[in-house]
């Protein structure tokens, strides 16, 4: 697996929402917790676009602490 | 008809195509390339930024002067073949990210310098664009916007506007040098220098990039027969088809 840069990390934010990203290392993920989106890492390039996000379950979503636990 | 949105028009029509624009003699060589890579000498602290990399040329010319270039594209293949050419070519500090230039997933202030390269004709949202452009460049950045430019009279910008978009489907707008003057101020750059340069355009090779069909390959020489004698002699439209394109290179800062 193509590891990610962590200096490169610190400069990628949501497209949508300009927050930061929690890098999910086992899943090739790029969390965005307010838009409630994982961008994919593919091949180590992470693919920035809404289209291609993944959208959060509602557990995920209270595991990351975005919103209270159901 | 399958309804597309502009972005898998993009895709579609670039994604196929990319090693023919990391290959491109139109794309890899000119003047505007040695420009850049005079401009950016001795920036060895700088963080650059290519909107719309393509075939990754700006990078290419600017990666060994600087600290890091990030290279950013719509298209997946593009940035694919972008990562193996930096590789090729020992440029270890070229990252490749993919994503819209509407809607940029860099901090502000991040970026030294802010660059494009013949792509804005295909952004859906100039404005949109230019905004998220200088909200990651730096306060006392500076920025390169280099694109094939409209000659702005009406008559020959409908003709140019015309054979591109026969050419490629996913060709937006050529803006005159008037209209990105326009569409930077309102974006909250200055502009500090603008290049004009015209290039030529061999027939064959600009329609095998972009592997144009047949029909719409005759309908622009058909075009280019039926158009007004100054359109033809604007753009010295050859026998074989050939021409002219006009280029702007315009140096700006933040405002």
């Amino acid at each position: 697996m193509a590891d990610i840069d962590p200096k490169l990390l610190e400069i990628l934010v949501c497209p949508l929402t300009k927050a930061p990203l929690r890098y999910d290392r086992d899943k090739q993920e790029l969390i965005s917790i307010e838009a409630g989106l994982a961008y994919p890492i593919r091949d180590g390039i992470p693919i920035m676009l809404v289209d291609e996000a993944r959208r959060l379950d509602d557990a995920e979503e209270a595991r990351l602490g975005a919103k209270p636990a159901p | 008809m399958e309804a597309k949105t502009h972005e898998t028009l993009v895709v579609n029509q670039f994604g196929p195509r990319a090693a023919a624009y990391v290959n491109s003699i139109t794309h890899s060589q000119g003047e505007d390339l040695i420009d850049l890579t005079a401009m950016m000498r001795d920036r060895k602290e700088t963080r650059v930024l290519d909107l719309g990399c393509g075939g990754g040329h700006a990078a290419f010319a600017v990666a060994p002067a600087v600290a890091e270039v990030v290279a950013f594209d719509l298209s997946r293949e593009m940035i694919e073949a972008v990562a193996v050419e930096a590789k090729r070519r020992g440029l270890s500090n070229i990252t490749t990210r993919q994503g819209a230039v509407e809607a940029l997933p860099f901090a502000e202030g991040e970026f030294d310098t802010v660059m494009t390269r013949f792509s804005m004709h295909h952004w859906t949202d100039l404005g949109a664009a230019l905004a998220e452009a200088r909200r990651v460049v730096k306060a006392d950045g500076s920025a390169v916007f280099i694109d094939t430019v409209s000659p702005g009279k009406p008559a020959l910008d409908t003709f140019l506007q015309a054979f591109e978009l026969l050419r490629d489907p996913s060709h937006v707008r050529n803006y005159s040098v008037a209209e990105f003057r326009a569409a930077l101020a309102a974006a909250g750059f200055e502009v500090v220098a603008i290049r004009e340069r015209r290039i030529a355009i061999a027939f064959g090779p600009w329609l095998e990039r972009m592997n144009t069909p047949a029909v719409q390959a005759e309908a622009i020489r058909a075009l280019q027969r039926l158009v007004a004698a100054p359109a033809r002699q604007h753009f010295a439209v050859a026998e074989d088809g050939s021409f002219e394109l006009d280029t702007a290179m315009i140096k700006a800062r933040p405002v």
